[in-house]
């Protein structure tokens, strides 16, 4: 409550009010479930990350090869020509050191995700973890290696490369 | 690959599964609060009268939505009334065919000038028309929670149902 406003108006209520029956209330979850296509370029890029190798769309236009790929060139507005097969390595080009999870929770060992830029492409690239690094030494345009998972365990994910740890220049 | 390539499943090609958690907890008002408690205790039904246009609301809200009055005036009211229009369902609310259809129907009780939506139940579909009589069946006192559905369901009155016989 403000200095001017003594009281709201309305009925004051606290979640313990609903969840002990004091107040009837109506509670449901509807199903909101998903199953969404990966389309022809993303379906492409987790296919070979299966098979343990990064590919990219490369567009003549402007010769800019895209990572994660699209069949599209947003940049000159037109389809793009060929798929590109390129090197597991590439640099940091922003990132960030988190300490808490994906669910909010508090963690002690920080997650660092970064945007990877892979070898031979431009601008952008790929959201993964850095990984196997001290979190101070971290830094824009520090290299990076691909660790994979092993052939077995890959399920055509972006999770098959397990994370990114920092490589000799 | 092209756009002539036909994909009868779609889990055929590449694919993300996944569910968004939608939780929903909601208080049913301070009118819903009296109406469903009553319907629980005492298996009545009330509504609300408009001092202003005379309205009366079943299920009562606290404001008129005819003229924005603030509503006060209780009453209570029969468990029988009229079917005002109906619809008979083959299919249930996810899209499975049902294996007895289910007529669903706008009620409206004797007294009241609002209608709601219930299910008509126990009945003969020659019976059910727009006009007929209906009474409500509330479940066991046991097995009320404080629901609209505290009322299992509609019938057709007593009189509608020994002419049919």
């Amino acid at each position: 409550m403000g200095v001017r406003i003594k009281e709201f108006r309305g009925t004051s209520l606290r979640e313990e009010d609903i969840r002990q029956g004091r107040v009837l209330s109506v509670s449901y979850r509807p199903k909101a479930q998903y199953l969404w296509s990966a389309g022809v370029a993303i379906g492409r890029y987790l296919a070979e990350l299966k098979n343990g190798r990064i590919v990219g769309r490369q567009c003549d236009k402007c010769g800019r090869t895209a990572v994660p790929p699209r069949m599209f060139c947003e940049w000159c507005f037109r389809p793009n020509d060929r798929w590109i097969i390129l090197k597991d390595s590439g640099m940091v080009n922003t990132f960030s050191v988190s300490y808490i999870a994906a669910d909010a929770t508090r963690i002690t060992e920080p997650l660092i995700p970064a945007v990877i830029q892979i070898d031979g492409t431009t601008g952008a690239g790929m959201l993964h973890l850095i990984g196997q690094a001290d979190p101070k030494k971290v830094e824009f345009g520090m290299r990076v290696q691909a660790i994979w998972k092993p052939p077995q365990e890959r399920t055509g994910s972006i999770l098959d490369i397990k994370y990114f740890k920092p490589a000799e220049r | 690959m092209g756009f002539t390539e036909k994909i009868q499943s779609p889990k055929d090609i590449t694919h993300l599964e996944g569910e968004i958690p939608v939780n929903y907890l909601y208080t049913v008002g301070i009118a819903g609060e009296r109406f469903l408690r009553e319907l629980k205790e005492n298996a009545k039904i009330l509504g609300i009268r408009c001092s202003r246009c005379r309205l009366v609301h079943v299920p009562p809200r606290t404001y008129c939505e005819q003229c924005f009055e603030r509503l006060r005036d209780w009453v209570e009211l029969t468990s029988e009334g009229r079917i005002e229009t109906f619809t008979i369902c083959y299919f249930s609310a996810d899209g499975n065919r049902l294996a007895e259809p289910e007529i669903i129907a706008a009620v409206k009780l004797n007294g009241a000038t609002s209608a709601f939506v219930h299910r008509i139940r126990d009945a003969n579909d020659r019976d059910i028309h727009i006009g007929t009589d209906v009474e409500a069946v509330f479940k066991e006192k046991g097995d009320r929670v404080g629901s609209f559905l505290d009322i299992a369901y509609f019938r057709p009155s007593r009189r509608v149902r020994s002419e049919s016989h």
